[in-house]
């Protein structure tokens, strides 16, 4: 179901990229037979208006429930407070001087991220010439050729958007921080780290790392402070960020690398950077983007293989509403609240009547037993900073509940930032590199050296190889090199590729990453299991 | 009577003795075994197998260390039945030392002969509640007057500065500078050393006293501590004689009302 690589953008891919791709494709055939859909109670956007990419200012109505196919089901998104008019509403209008509204990359369709499915449509749809890919941050850098497909590769092939940010970093007040560590660009495919206008010794020195785009649903629950928040961050003593308009601490759960305190902030930082926006949000607008993005909740409504997951008496996690009804702030690792509470009701099904019944029964007690392999499979976790170095020991034996352990989520529930290896070496996806491979990285690699004056990363030492520092960009620590806030787990079907840098096109790569990444040695069953568990978050 | 006096002074003697002897301190590559539950965490030193305790969760007064690390113990031995094979030390205090030792790699696989209770905590999800939340000290109590000066003793892990187990550390000093609107605090940071069984004696880095100082005094005002601060360190590291030396790690903040 991975969309292959994007015509013109160069750099074949490998081998072993295609192998994976069918592999991915059998997983999803593997759902069995497609069940007959129940009736669903939603209104059906589509028929309100034609084709899922929402085009800025195409002043649609975005209805209060809405389902969007997907390759495995559809996606429902529950507007809680209404149908709405987009005309004239700000995350809908373009604001800025390229064309962009918030829309562009949080569409309904794909959970409101933005899945390379949609983005390569949309450039065949546009022949490239869709605001989406302006030269911000919708090609590798803003010197190369606006419109080449290889300018734009790893929107295309990856859908990561370029992230630049200030080296050194600077704190809230806009003080420079020292770095703990040295930052050197040891291999940059994009050009822009070493650019003489963008890179790391220009003028305006900027370190550039490309990073998908975070999903804009179930943002009470990403963004509540009622669970870990202190003025200290819990896993590391250091202060937390703060809300500069209440001046108290927050989850700093928001962004990959936390560098944004609040919703507000975030909306601010986005309208000038990624749509280009001269001037400020007015605080009319403000309150209008936040009131959608707080009332906004989106997860699959259907399957598959498992049919309807909002039916009545099924489990209690499954489906918009769920999260309509469920509490935020809540820590889910343990066996009272549950991170998705499932409930008992697909075990031990019957196995129904006619192939199809007998086929959805045989799915659901796989998604159930997938939640149990999530839940409950224990396995060893080591070296991963801000899991293993905040009082568990190094390493654990625990699951994967344990740092996705949010209610509802699946995010860590506070400070969430850790280093699960997705982009540091040598854990970080990277291309074989030997005489018979005719690929090439794609992604920019930098060498970190920790001061010698100061303790050296608790696992990785005092050098370390990273595609992205993560939160380190923004702390300027050592040990928070490749440290990355953990992502919701909703609406996954709808988003593809996963991780922060798009190294997994599939779920089943999701759940081969941390097989390799933990040596879990799971089984082929379990990691089917797993994949139609995630399916149908 | 005179007899008697004397025996009672040779008793406390050897207890004294006993209980010196009794203590253990060594660096040493911790060692992961495995149980059907959660792991046990031990520790070789000089052909014995030490117990130092079990995974449980961040409640906990032991957490345990890091393979990739030495590990700095303290602690006493007892004559309890061995866990996992070890000698049971009790109270044992363990520090992780910094530097990366990739030497120390032993994860030993479930043993029958080893069991570990599933209480207090599975290594799974937990019942709902944190392993030892009864024994969590309170929070922040209100402060009623007359307000009076007050000390507070940070302790710190081997040539460490905050970490994250100081969070509830720094919020009773905030806490306490904020409800008495302290006008004044001071903080004092320390460089401690610690004394091993085999007479090394092993001391922070110089600067560490000066870091732990200023870090402390910058974490409280940005946390909204207004009093004036002052920052003092001593360079020199506390003497260590071998009797928990790991409250030589430290730093003292005076909140002065």
């Amino acid at each position: 179901m991975r969309p292959g690589r994007f015509p013109g953008t160069g750099r074949p891919g490998h081998r072993t990229i295609l192998i994976g791709l069918v592999a991915g494709s059998c997983f999803l055939a593997s759902g069995g037979d497609r069940p007959a859909m129940a009736q669903t109670a939603y209104n059906n956007a589509l028929e309100e208006a034609p084709g899922s990419w929402w085009g800025p200012g195409a002043g649609r109505r975005l209805a209060a429930e809405s389902e969007w196919p997907n390759a495995f089901g559809t996606l429902g998104i529950v507007n809680a407070a209404g149908p709405i008019d987009t005309r004239g509403h700000p995350f809908f209008e373009p604001l800025g001087t390229n064309g962009r509204a918030c829309v562009t990359c949080h569409q309904p369709a794909d959970g409101m991220s933005l899945s390379v499915e949609t983005i390569q449509r949309r450039w065949r749809e546009t022949n490239g010439t869709d605001p989406r890919f302006a030269a911000v941050d919708g090609k590798n850098c803003p010197h190369l050729p606006q419109g080449e497909p290889a300018s734009h590769s790893l929107l295309l092939n990856r859908g990561l958007i370029r992230v630049f940010v200030p080296w050194p970093p600077r704190a809230a007040d806009g003080k420079p921080i020292e770095p703990e560590f040295d930052l050197e660009v040891v291999r940059d495919p994009t050009g822009c780290n070493t650019h003489p206008e963008h890179g790391l010794h220009s003028a305006n020195p900027m370190v550039s790392v490309y990073r998908r785009p975070r999903p804009a649903i179930n943002l009470r629950y990403v963004a509540s402070n009622r669970f870990g928040v202190s003025p200290f961050i819990g896993k590391n003593g250091l202060l937390a960020s703060v809300d500069p308009d209440t001046k108290k601490p927050v989850n700093m759960n928001l962004m990959a690398d936390a560098r944004e305190p609040t919703l507000k902030t975030q909306m601010q930082s986005a309208a000038s950077g990624h749509l280009e926006m001269p001037g400020t949000l007015s605080p009319q607008q403000i309150a209008q983007i936040l009131g959608f993005e707080l009332q906004l909740y989106a997860a699959q409504v259907s399957s598959h293989g498992a049919g309807r997951l909002d039916e009545a008496g099924g489990p209690p996690t499954l489906g918009p509403r769920a999260l309509e009804r469920g509490r935020d702030g809540v820590l889910g690792n343990n066996t009272t609240a549950y991170v998705f509470p499932m409930g008992e009701v697909w075990k031990d099904l019957p196995e129904g009547t006619g192939d199809t019944e007998a086929a959805r029964n045989a799915f659901r007690e796989s998604v159930a037993r997938g939640h149990d392999a999530f839940f409950f499979r224990t396995f060893w976790i080591q070296d991963s900073m801000h899991i293993n170095s905040v009082g568990l020991g190094n390493p654990i034996k625990r699951t994967c509940a344990t740092c996705h352990g949010m209610h509802m989520l699946g995010m860590d529930t506070a400070n969430g930032w850790m280093d699960l290896g997705t982009t540091n070496l040598p854990w970080a996806m990277e291309p074989p590199q030997d005489p018979w491979s005719t690929s090439k990285p794609e992604l920019p690699l930098f060498r970190i050296t920790c001061k010698a004056n100061l303790p050296p990363h608790p696992f990785l030492g005092r050098e370390i190889y990273t595609q992205d520092p993560g939160r380190a960009l923004i702390s300027g620590k050592c040990d928070d090199v490749g440290a990355i806030v953990l992502q919701q787990m909703r609406a996954l079907a709808a988003r593809a590729p996963y991780f922060s840098n798009g190294s997994a096109p599939t779920l089943r790569e999701v759940v081969d990453f941390y097989d390799r990444r933990y040596n879990i040695q799971y089984t082929e069953q379990e990691k089917q299991d797993l994949i139609n568990f995630l399916s149908v978050l | 009577m005179k007899i008697r006096y004397v025996s009672l002074a040779w008793l406390a003697i050897s207890l004294a003795a006993v209980a010196d002897d009794a203590r253990l301190n060594f660096v040493s590559c911790p060692i992961v075994q495995d149980t059907p539950t959660v792991p046990c965490w031990l520790a070789d030193y000089h052909g014995e197998r030490y117990y130092l305790g079990i995974q449980t969760d961040v409640s906990a007064e032991f957490q345990p260390p890091y393979l990739g690390h030495q590990v700095l113990v303290e602690g006493v031995v007892t004559n309890r039945p061995r866990i996992c094979g070890g000698i049971v030390l009790e109270p044992v205090k363990i520090s992780v030392l910094p530097e990366l030792d990739r030497s120390c790699n032993t994860r030993l696989p479930i043993d029958p002969r080893y069991t570990i209770d599933f209480n207090p905590r599975p290594p799974g999800p937990s019942l709902g509640r944190l392993a030892f939340a009864d024994a969590q000290p309170p929070g922040p109590q209100p402060v009623k007057p007359p307000f009076v000066t007050k000390e507070f003793t940070v302790f710190f892990d081997f040539d460490q500065g905050i970490t994250f187990r100081h969070p509830r550390d720094l919020m009773n000093i905030v806490h306490y500078a904020q409800e008495t609107r302290a006008k004044n605090l001071t903080v004092t940071g320390y460089r401690g050393a610690m004394k091993l069984s085999d007479g090394t004696v092993l001391s922070e880095s110089e600067a560490i006293a000066e870091k732990r100082a200023r870090q402390l005094a910058e974490l409280l005002a940005g946390a909204g501590v207004t009093a004036a601060m002052k920052t003092s360190w001593q360079a020199e590291p506390v003497p260590a004689d071998g009797i928990d030396d790991w409250q030589s790690r430290s730093a003292k903040v005076v909140v002065t009302p």
